[in-house]
């Protein structure tokens, strides 16, 4: 009885998520191993047009007997994934021998300068960006509850819903914002160039990367403020006021009565900063296009979009998956204990 | 622009009381069932998908889709092994390549010859693959160059008809003009844009993209090297945040006077003389992109954006043809006239609507019609910036990009197996 009843409670909550996360990433993982490539043959064509004829050769694909193009479809195995982590080394090699580059020094260059791993950079970043955001998002959040805490009543509604701007608007909007105050004739470059401080923003890595994690802070900052807040609201008066009596300073009543009540809603916005974080896409794609800041979620989006392999793209999609549970570990662990050992 | 913008805003709002009242030379026709289109979101497509509305009644709706997604959508939708969920969709040369290689292209000959007069079609609105109508092109673009006819005019320069030409121009402009640190403003954005200068340099310098009648890589010989070394040697004239600077930002660096002449699209020739936006109006000049090398030909390439209707379709191929030549009609081109550079005749291009004309009289080829070119693309627009931060070589980097075009056209099964004899 008690558990048909959970069971028809839980039963369409299960059923959507079978239906919109379970099932999704079951085809990208059935996609990431499998390829289908077109049958073509060779034709030479002419083209006219709005400008003057042109013969083309081109591929085109074949037809079938109904008139269908045709494909051919099969499994490879794990290879787009050696092939986006870039352990492809012979493909990668076969492929530099049969595009022989500009004779003399190019192919000993290219030999002596390693070829470039656009994975590992972009994993890099995508960590870099992660980590660096997330203190400053967790103390600035804080810092902006407390604060908040203290202002007086009337005032609070009207400072909470201009804290609130950033996280409301769109992230492409607001990553355009901060390209706009940046970059040539931006505001701030032109306010920084009057007193004589000149920097180009888009042209170095560190100052790429800044804007970017700049924006990130910017843009989750509100929601880091607003849980915070919400749970400042909780916090027992009764254990703040026999702190007070037994002469507890301000820091000493933050350090061992408010901080401890926040904890568990600490590690939430950690753990949905990092989740939210390890995807990072709107700023890379607004702001830089990937130059010095390329994100693994912005190569799934090149892989996809621009090298229009949704084979290829699914790979890159489940190692992103990977990266953030393997990011995730540790504090689902610590969730997992609390709630186990926690009561009931 | 004020017109432009104006045009734009019209266009929203005549959308939906137009829709009410259906145009009657769509009305007669008496349609029925549904069209679905799908266009990119730019103002000449928010006029034309107004037209296109107009031929809504009770019994027939039409909408139409304005998204900056149009390729992904319209590859997924024409590539479904269902039907396509729509009839007929906008695109640029380049994804028409593709469709056409993909052989996923309904051939529109006979209803061109049944309704060409009705509608006026024009022959070289016809994009003709072997004698067959596959597309209908109705507007066109092209890069050419912006100049400051002033600061030329003052200091004495020529306009440039070459890159080397353009660099001294902008050397000597750096020198001499103290409001101008960097002439040069162009499109050096990592990814498509920069690729698409490499695109615009290579031909003009003599190079090919592949090896004769195949899919094989040929961009990374010399011609290819001379291309990166020829974009190196234009950074010292640009601002330093060139490797982020896309259309609306070089546009932005001409409009506000920080830029003194650089290659851009033609759409946005309009904009210079918007006085809301440009600090310049009246002031910038337009020719043909200079040639990579004195006495070639001018570095750019000639698109065309048209129509096409894809093999899957849902079996309206009569009233979605309807649809669409309402929507191209010669009224389409009179009522928008300063919305795009259009193919039809009664075009009357003003002072920036004479790009295609000066690219085409320049010997500008027409953009490259390869379906595995777009691959090719991508890979140079991904690795290309690593040559001009100068962290590899020029060799080393176009190796590494035709390398990994290589790979990726394996996979999309443009070249044969994993190895061929070199």
């Amino acid at each position: 009885m008690k558990r048909a009843s959970f069971l028809r409670f839980s039963a369409p909550s299960i059923a959507l998520m079978l239906l919109l996360l379970a099932l999704p990433m079951a085809m990208t993982l059935w996609l990431s191993v499998r390829t289908c490539t077109p049958e073509l043959e060779l034709v030479t064509v002419e083209v006219t047009g709005p400008f003057a004829p042109q013969q083309v050769i081109t591929q085109r694909q074949t037809l079938d007997a109904a008139g269908r193009p045709v494909e051919r479809c099969g499994f490879v195995g794990l290879e787009y994934y050696r092939k986006v982590l870039g352990l492809d080394r012979t493909a990668a090699r076969e492929a530099a021998d049969a595009a022989p580059a500009a004779k003399g020094t190019a192919a000993a260059a290219g030999d002596a300068e390693g070829t470039h791993n656009e994975f590992l950079s972009a994993l890099g970043f995508t960590l870099f960006y992660t980590l660096t955001t997330t203190p400053f998002v967790l103390a600035g959040g804080l810092a902006l509850a407390l604060a908040m805490n203290g202002v007086s009543r009337r005032l609070r509604g009207a400072f909470i819903a201009a804290s609130l701007l950033p996280f409301i608007i769109t992230p492409v909007v607001g990553a355009l914002a901060i390209k706009w105050l940046f970059r040539d004739n931006g505001l701030v470059s032109s306010l920084l160039a009057e007193v004589g401080v000149q920097i180009f923003w888009m042209a170095q890595a560190w100052s790429a990367r800044l804007l970017i994690v700049v924006y990130g802070i910017w843009h989750v900052l509100p929601f880091a403020f607003i849980v915070f807040y919400a749970g400042l609201q909780g916090v027992p008066q009764d254990s703040l006021e026999a702190a007070t009596l037994d002469g507890a300073s301000r820091w000493q009543k933050l350090r061992y009565v408010t901080l401890p009540h926040l904890a568990p809603l600490v590690v939430f916005v950690t753990l949905i900063h990092l989740m939210d974080a390890y995807r990072v896409f709107e700023p890379v794609l607004v702001l830089t296009k990937g130059a010095f800041t390329g994100s693994v979620q912005y190569l799934t989006y090149t892989l996809l979009l621009e090298e229009n392999n949704p084979y290829k793209a699914s790979a890159a999609a489940v190692l992103t998956l990977l990266g953030i549970a393997v990011l995730l570990v540790p504090l689902l662990r610590r969730t997992w204990r609390e709630q186990r050992g926690g009561p009931g | 622009m004020g017109l432009r913008r104006r045009d734009a805003l019209a266009a929203l709002v005549a959308a939906p009381a137009a829709a009410r009242a259906a145009d009657p030379a769509c009305g007669r026709l008496g349609l029925q069932g549904q069209v679905d289109l799908v266009a990119n979101a730019f103002p000449a497509m928010q006029h034309l998908a107004a037209r296109a509305e107009q031929c809504r009644s009770r019994e027939f709706k039409v909408s139409v889709k304005l998204t900056p997604q149009v390729q992904n959508e319209t590859e997924l939708a024409f590539a479904s092994a269902g039907r396509s969920p729509f009839d007929a969709a906008v695109v640029s040369q380049g994804v028409f390549s593709n469709l056409y290689s993909r052989n996923q292209l309904y051939p529109m000959t006979e209803l061109v010859q049944r309704h060409r007069e009705r509608y006026a079609l024009e022959e070289r609105m016809l994009v003709r693959v072997d004698r067959e109508v596959m597309a209908i092109a109705f507007m066109q673009n092209t890069q050419h160059l912006y100049y400051r006819a002033d600061l030329f005019e003052r200091h004495g320069l020529a306009v440039p008809s070459s890159y080397p030409e353009m660099l001294d121009c902008a050397r000597r402009l750096a020198a001499r003009e103290p409001g101008i640190a960097h002439p040069i403003a162009q499109t050096f954005s990592k990814g498509w844009d920069l690729a698409t200068e490499f695109t615009n340099l290579l031909p003009s310098l003599g190079g090919r993209f592949f090896e004769p009648a195949s899919a094989e890589p040929a961009f990374q010989g010399a011609a290819g090297v001379e291309a990166v070394e020829l974009l190196r040697a234009m950074l010292p004239y640009m601002s330093p945040n060139a490797l982020a600077s896309n259309s609306d930002d070089v546009m932005n660096q001409l409009q506000q006077g920080r830029a003194a002449m650089g290659v851009l699209w033609a759409s946005r020739a309009a904009r210079m003389d918007d006085p809301a936006a440009s600090r310049v109006v009246g002031r910038i000049a337009f020719a043909a992109a200079p040639s990579a090398r004195p006495g070639g030909r001018s570095a750019s390439h000639l698109w065309w954006d048209g129509v096409a209707m894809p093999r899957n379709g849902r079996g309206n191929r009569e009233a979605v043809f309807h649809v669409l030549m309402h929507m191209l009609g010669p009224d389409a081109v009179a009522q928008g006239n300063a919305l795009a550079i259009w193919v039809r005749s009664n075009y009357q291009p003003g002072r920036a609507g004479v790009g295609v004309r000066l690219a085409h009289q320049a010997g500008a080829p027409v953009w490259p019609g390869e379906p595995f070119f777009s691959l090719a693309h991508n890979q140079l627009g991904r690795t290309l910036p690593d040559a001009l931060t100068g962290v590899r070589s020029a060799a080393a980097v176009l190796a590494d990009a035709a390398a990994a075009y290589r790979v990726s056209a394996v996979e999309k099964g443009y070249i044969r197996g994993t190895r061929t004899s070199a």
